[in-house]
């Protein structure tokens, strides 16, 4: 049977033929060595990086864009969307500082703006 | 704050940083003007990630992706003035007089070169023929990423994508994860404009359908937007009539296009292409109205960012250049003999190897020695047996080996022979 | 009756018996049904034809789709209740505000009520700006007399409430190749009308205006023809009557009357029940319904939808410098508009339009494309460099129209404290300040008669208005002063007019209220321009949250229900609960 996939990780998006033959994965149409890492995750532990934003206590500022310092389980996505929604943010975090550790061990959330240092 | 910049780069969004680290890299003065409070443009509100990838090999967001041009120039000489709007711009011999309204007051700059990083502006739900009526709820898809990403406020609950632009697809993802249901997006042409890996990222992962072939006909509402219609479009992207069905939403997110923004450009006497609807450049992004630069998404819309550093970086580089290409002349003097003598300078960036040099005496006079000298060397020695005011004479000076400098030109003298 | 008798034959041979008219007090009303709207319009304007008596009030039943109810405001409260102005003025357009703003010359207590929740939200704000020196006018009508006394008032009246205007004529081009000195033989009929009017051949022609279509011949030049900002006139009539002492509620809307012997004694509003000794009837197409809640009921109002498209400055320049029409023989007859032009606006873009269409919509403000494609196919011969792309925005406005096609400016026919200003239709913005002055002084009569005495002048009364600084157009040394005075006006915040922080403040400061999105707009003009407020319209939803103290959810574009956004993000995600 034979599964079709957009390699997302870069912007290229190579079409994926992927192939299942026994255990092994027979992957075309990537153009390079990542497509057939991407197919391998998708098909088995597919993850997504995720990048949102979190209130501040700051009016001038008030969302802090941030993202998850690497890349998360797909299904785990809404669960850590409703932990960011809880959070807010009362200091003034730069580009690259940690937000909040998500729990279990699935890293951290960190922030991608210097913005509330701004104001 | 000095009156006068090499370089004035209008725009401090990804083209305007990187051409502003550019030029001042080459030793140019240089300014950067920006008319809202903070720098990076339109990437202050791209929080998604995927910036950078060719530039870096990393996938930083919108934010962080800014973060590394505004820190280079922060170390770099440029100066920066935010909060700072172009209100006119005149050329005045080889510079430009910029008028800027700052909340500081009405500032007068002048420039020799431009660099125009204006980037470019969303089409409107007018400027697609949108019909019907004008309730809140109609966004393009810029203006509901500032509502969500920089206020952090909801734009919409339930809603309708118009275009299939990579804008739209990331917005679709974003609201949809912020809890809004995305019902669909709608594109007019048969393929979506948008990249392959956002159709994939943004639109499969979350099951949000995607329409091709279909537009969106009419809104309703008075006060704000309660339904759209939409319908299928044949080849020449006309609805079929018969196709419309009515779908219930709160909001209408337009991811129709962009135009590069030229306005200014335009006021310069820059010219166009009809096509980009960005101004017709060279190699160097510079424009036909000489002096003049533009890149970025103000020259044609890019796909990628790291293409806009990098014909930011080109232009800025490229108008430093032009700045720094002063033209440097060596002075044709004569003595006291001579009525005149053309040209009365040389100019030293074309390098000439010879100069045609016409003269006349102020007085008749028998048999004299022409002599052409630079810095104490003769450069050449003509014998005329006499000379009359009336009878231009020409001679060809050699210069191959001249040591000819703006503070020691050629000096040509008369000597009377017997 | 003889003319009664002719009329219901030429009905019946008309409409095949399905409508006739019938003789009332004063007036003459058309009963019957039909499914056709046109055919109501029709019957209207024939009977207006034929009619001797007051009005023509339509009373056939239209079978077809039944249209919208007016639209009212929501807010209830009291804040009205028990007012007893002098007068009452129901209608806030540019016709309501100028009556209001005459009317506080006077020593009066003076109350304006507006359903919408602004001034100038509908016709007053739906049209094209235009100050006509009034061509196609029959001499002898009311319009004819208001026109020509409105436009020569235009100038001293924009100079004191501050409002832009220009008057640099209009140019009526004709395509055919006849000699131009045909047009000659026009001129003692425009000295006839009191129309200034001048030939200008060919050359002359395309020496002023050279982005004119190739094809045309010859012109005639209507100097006194001008523009101005119709809703920034309004705005401007309303807040000079505010600083005068009129009174003005907004979402407020007269929702019924009591009558005694024939005068009105109570006006019910959604705001509490006013008594007024005198009323004002300036409501639009609502007139009619006015009308008939204060007995008097002797006119009606057919809507006429009209679609104007507004393109880009940046185009203006090579097509028309000024207001251009062409005469377009045979085409137009009998249609209710000279059939559209190409104006130049008071701020420099180029509107294409209007058309006319009749419907029995009142308040459908929608917009059609088979409009504009009509509308841009007409107006290509005029110029033939007119694009659709060229658009940055359109939109339609619905005319007042009378069955007589003439304005109603009188005291009441059946009932004593009412004036109506009503079926004001163009030229009614080139009419507005002589109307408003002549209602004002009807107003102002009647209350005189009342009481047996004289109203004294409103010795405090200044008719000057300084208006919001428009720092683009301020020279460079009053701008710099401006901004020394108050840094606001140095930060451009819509970059496509370039209005300052400053000027968006200030629209929030003015006597009459303004909270909304479109309201800022309407007086600074931030989001007019080419990117249509896609850049600008977080900025000013953001500066009426601070300036009103009000959360950016609560701002709104326009009326009630128009809010632009629902609230924080993730405020769905944390209801959903506590995992993670």
């Amino acid at each position: 049977m034979s599964i079709e996939l957009i390699c997302i990780t870069c912007p290229a998006g190579c079409a994926l033929q992927v192939e299942q033959e026994g255990g092994a994965l027979r992957v075309r149409g990537n153009a390079c060595k990542r497509g057939l890492a991407f197919a391998q995750a998708e098909l088995t532990h597919p993850t997504r990086s995720l990048t949102s934003t979190v209130r501040t206590s700051f009016a001038q500022a008030p969302a802090l864009p941030v993202r998850s310092d690497r890349e998360l389980p797909k299904g785990r996505i809404p669960a850590v969307m409703r932990f960011l929604a809880r959070i807010t943010v009362e200091e003034r975090l730069g580009c690259g500082d940690v937000v909040a550790a998500l729990p279990g061990g699935e890293g951290n959330i960190i922030a991608t703006s210097d913005l509330l240092k701004e104001i | 704050m000095q009156a006068y910049y090499d370089v004035i780069v209008i725009g401090a969004g990804p083209a305007g940083l990187a051409a502003a680290i550019a030029a001042a890299k080459t030793g140019a003065s240089v300014l950067l003007a920006e008319r809202e409070k903070r720098l990076g443009g339109i990437l202050k509100q791209c929080v998604h990630d995927g910036f950078g990838l060719v530039r870096y090999e990393e996938k930083l967001s919108g934010p962080e992706y800014a973060q590394r041009f505004i820190d280079a120039l922060r170390a770099s000489t440029a100066e920066v003035l935010t909060q700072a709007f172009v209100t006119k711009i005149e050329k005045n011999g080889g510079r430009f007089r910029l008028a800027l309204t700052t909340a500081r007051g009405m500032l007068r700059l002048e420039a020799k070169a431009l660099v125009f990083a204006t980037g470019c502006r969303e089409r409107s739900a007018r400027q697609i023929a949108l019909h019907g009526t004008r309730p809140a709820g109609v966004f393009t898809a810029g203006t509901a990423q500032y509502y969500t990403n920089v206020l952090g406020q909801m734009p919409a609950r339930r809603c309708v994508i118009l275009g299939s632009g990579d804008i739209g697809l990331i917005m679709a993802r974003r609201l949809t994860l912020e809890g809004a249901r995305v019902l669909g997006v709608y594109e007019a042409k048969p393929v979506p404009s948008g990249l392959p890996r956002n159709i994939a990222q943004c639109l499969r992962d979350f099951d949000i359908p995607l329409h091709v072939s279909h537009t969106v006909t009419r809104v309703f509402g008075r006060e704000r937007l309660e339904a759209v219609e939409v319908a299928q479009v044949d080849d020449n992207m006309r609805p079929i009539s018969g196709t419309g069905r009515k779908i219930d939403c709160d909001a209408l997110i337009l991811s129709v296009g962009l135009i590069p923004e030229n306005e200014l450009a335009e006021g310069l006497g820059v010219t166009l292409d009809p096509v980009t609807q960005g101004p017709i450049c060279d190699q160097n992004g510079q424009t036909e109205t000489d002096g003049v630069f533009a890149c970025g998404n103000a020259v044609h819309v890019n796909d990628l960012v790291d293409y806009v550093s990098e014909s930011g970086e080109n232009a800025g580089a490229a108008a430093a250049r032009y700045a720094a290409r002063e033209r440097r002349f060596a002075l044709v003097k004569t003595d006291a003999q001579f009525l005149y003598a053309v040209p009365q300078r040389i100019d030293l960036a074309a390098q000439p190897e010879a100069v045609t040099v016409y003269f006349r005496t102020r007085e008749e006079r028998g048999k004299t020695r022409l002599r052409v000298c630079c810095n104490g060397q003769v450069l050449l020695q003509k014998t005329f047996r006499q000379l009359r005011p009336p009878e231009m004479e020409r001679v060809v000076l050699p210069l191959k080996g001249a040591a000819l400098q703006p503070s020691h030109g050629i000096e040509l003298t008369m000597e009377g022979l017997l | 009756m003889a003319g009664i008798q002719k009329l219901n034959r030429l009905l019946a041979k008309e409409f095949g018996g399905r409508i006739s008219a019938v003789p009332e007090r004063g007036h003459l009303a058309l009963r019957g049904e039909s499914a056709d709207w046109g055919e109501i319009v029709r019957a209207g304007h024939l009977a207006a034809k034929h009619n001797k008596s007051a009005g023509v009030v339509n009373d056939v039943h239209f079978t077809g789709q039944a249209s919208a109810p007016t639209r009212l405001p929501c807010e209830t409260d009291c804040s009205l209740e028990g007012a007893s102005p002098d007068v009452l003025v129901i209608g806030g357009g540019v016709v309501g505000c100028a009556v209001a703003r005459e009317l506080s010359r006077s020593r009066l207590d003076i109350l304006l009520v507006e359903k919408e929740c602004d001034v100038a939200l509908h016709a007053s704000s739906r049209n094209d700006g235009m100050i006509h020196p009034g061509l196609d006018i029959r001499k002898g009508s009311q319009k004819y007399d208001y026109n020509k006394r409105g436009n020569r008032m235009f100038g001293k009246t924009c100079a004191a409430l501050g409002v832009d205007f220009t008057q640099n004529g209009q140019y009526l081009c004709f395509p055919k190749k006849m000699p131009f000195f045909v047009l000659y033989l026009s001129l003692p009929y425009w000295k006839w009308m009191g129309i200034p009017a001048k030939v200008l051949s060919r050359r002359q022609l395309f020496a002023r205006e050279p982005g004119l279509h190739p094809a045309l011949h010859c012109a005639l030049y209507f100097p006194s023809a001008g523009s101005v900002c119709p809703y920034g006139l309004t705005i401007a009539y309303a807040e000079n009557a505010i600083e005068n002492g009129a009174a003005l509620s907004l979402s407020t809307a007269a929702t019924g009357m009591e009558l005694r012997d024939g005068r009105i004694t109570a006006v019910h509003t959604n705001r509490g029940t006013v008594h007024p000794r005198v009323v004002v009837n300036a409501a639009g197409v609502f007139s009619e319904e006015i009308a008939a809640m204060a007995g008097d009921r002797f006119f009606s109002i057919h809507p006429r939808r009209g679609t104007n498209s507004i393109c880009d400055k940046k185009v203006s320049d090579r097509i028309a410098r000024n207001h251009c029409s062409t005469l377009l023989t045979g085409s137009s007859k009998g249609a209710h508009t000279k059939g559209g032009g190409v104006i130049r606006t008071v701020h420099d873009n180029l509107l294409i339009g209007p058309n006319a269409e009749e419907s029995p919509e009142k308040e459908d403000f929608s917009t059609r494309r088979e409009s504009i494609d009509a509308i841009f196919a007409k107006q290509a011969k005029t110029s033939e460099k007119l694009r659709q792309g060229q658009i940055i925005t359109y939109f339609t406005g619905i005319r007042a129209a009378t069955f007589e096609e003439d304005f109603v400016v009188r005291p009441g026919l059946y009932t004593e404290n009412i004036i109506h200003c009503a079926g004001i239709q163009s030229p009614g913005l080139t009419a507005a300040p002589a109307l408003g002055v002549a209602v004002a002084k009807m107003a102002v009569q009647a209350l005189e008669a009342q009481s047996g005495e004289t109203v004294q002048p409103n010795a405090a009364f200044n008719p000057v208005r300084a208006p919001i600084p428009s720092c683009a157009r301020l020279d460079d040394a009053a701008r710099e002063a401006l901004i020394r005075e108050n840094p606001d006006y140095g930060v451009i915040l819509c970059r496509c007019e370039e209005i300052s922080r400053g000027e968006i403040l200030a629209a929030l400061r003015r006597p009459l209220p303004c909270g909304t999105v479109d309201g800022v707009k309407r007086r600074v003009r931030a989001g007019m321009g080419r990117c249509q407020g896609g850049f600008c319209g977080p900025q000013v939803a953001q500066l009426i949250a601070q300036e009103k103290g009000i959360p950016l959810a609560r701002v709104r574009k326009s009326g009630e229900g128009s809010e632009l956004l629902f609230g924080e993000t993730k405020a769905a995600l944390r209801e959903e609960g506590e995992d993670a």
